[in-house]
């Protein structure tokens, strides 16, 4: 049995071991983030956990970036929330902290229900059946060569950089599930192949929180609030994003067409 | 009682507290079990493995390649330790592999320090209920009164 190394001349001479060590694996996409504590302690000492309170929807908010070093523990929850409360406190914290319980009441429901990981939790809200939706993640959103230029951003960053802002997360993983009417699971297994921070728990459950299968209906949205809170990153406009247009019932309709009011 | 520190991929920080309150001064040096069989059930990519080996090369920890049990088993042998202490994790993959070493060593999970402390189980059914019973302490320090 051989000890692996753990110092590289570079980081090209690290990744080129990486690979060595992992025979299976096809893609070559390697981050900019470093892995390790260093990196995390540079972005602890940045973290803005009040702005982060105002702006933390629109893609160029005050994120911390440090979802995968929590994924893998490198920097805790804990010490997380104790260096918020030394920057701040009351309502202009409340939402950094909430956020920070996302990720514990994840981590909970995944202990108590492991088996929840990669089955629905409740029927779907959509007016389908699970049997409606497809296996498989089509070719055009594994490649990024989808009829959104919204979603093609998204997706090339995620398979780029390892990382896709939370709303980003939300608005792609719906187009996956209701526009396309794809099984959740599909793109669950789709993002953990990608993100650095993808954790079993935080990723799979929000899935089926915008499938509906976690939560009372499901998680959709329009043009105009894609173009508010991701225009300044990713190209919003109508022409390459026509299936967003229009007003929430009008998606509804297209979307959910069994769900008919009454 | 000597001891083999086994770090996985849910415990990679020195400060964890399976350094804090577990290990004694006298433990092995932790190591870390690259098993490229369990990483691809995991669905994890390159970008992924190499961030995971980075994080390592900043611990002290030894890495060695292989299957995590029959490695552990092997390691546990040829060091001649009395327990293996690794971090706890809701993982199943991970906790099958402890439950199938405990059949023949001595094995401790150490939990991380908690978000948040409650005096009872919250409800989990949607994230509103625990919320509304895990605030009154996750605006405290350590999550504590």
């Amino acid at each position: 049995m051989q000890k692996q190394p753990t110092q590289f001349p570079d980081r090209a001479a690290l990744v080129a071991h990486v690979k060595a060590l992992s025979p299976g694996v096809s893609d070559d996409a390697v981050s900019e983030t470093r892995g390790g504590r260093a990196a995390a302690e540079a972005l602890l000492a940045a973290i803005d956990p009040t702005a982060y309170g105002h702006s933390r929807n629109y893609l160029d908010g005050a994120v911390t970036r440090l979802s995968p070093y929590v994924r893998h523990a490198i920097v805790s929850l804990n010490e997380l929330r104790n260096q918020a409360l030394e920057l701040g406190y009351g309502k202009a914290i409340e939402k950094f902290i909430q956020e920070l319980g996302w990720r514990d009441f994840w981590q909970r429901i995944y202990t108590q229900n492991p088996d929840w990981l990669w089955h629905d939790i409740e029927p779907y809200k959509t007016g389908f059946v699970a049997s409606d939706y497809a296996n498989t993640l089509p070719q055009d959103i594994a490649t990024g060569e989808t009829d959104s230029a919204a979603m093609n951003h998204f997706i090339h960053e995620l398979k780029t950089s390892g990382y896709l802002h939370n709303h980003a997360r939300m608005y792609l993983a719906a187009y996956i599930v209701h526009w396309r009417r794809v099984k959740w699971q599909a793109g669950a297994r789709f993002f953990l192949g990608h993100l650095l921070d993808g954790d079993p728990a935080s990723n799979n459950f929000s899935f089926q929180w915008v499938a509906s299968t976690f939560a009372n209906k499901p998680y959709f949205f329009n043009l105009e609030n894609l173009q508010k809170f991701a225009g300044m990153r990713a190209p919003c406009d109508f022409h390459t994003n026509k299936c967003f247009g229009g007003s929430y019932d009008d998606l509804a309709l297209k979307l959910f067409p069994k769900m008919a009011a009454p | 009682m000597s001891q083999l520190i086994w770090l996985h991929e849910d415990c990679l920080r020195a400060t964890h507290r399976l350094f804090t309150e577990a290990a004694s001064a006298d433990a092995a040096r932790p190591i870390f079990i690259w098993d490229d069989v369990y990483m691809t059930a995991m669905h994890y990519g390159l970008k992924r493995r190499v961030f995971i080996y980075e994080s390592l090369c900043e611990l002290p920890v030894d890495i060695y390649v292989g299957d995590t049990i029959d490695t552990l088993k092997d390691l546990h042998s040829r060091l001649g330790v009395d327990e293996i202490v690794t971090g706890k994790t809701p993982n199943p993959m991970l906790k099958a592999m402890m439950q199938n070493l405990r059949a023949e060593v001595k094995l401790s999970a150490i939990a991380d320090a908690p978000f948040v402390q409650m005096d009872s189980p919250p409800d989990l059914r949607r994230f509103f209920k625990y919320w509304n019973k895990a605030k009154k302490n996750a605006f405290l320090y350590d999550g504590r009164p």
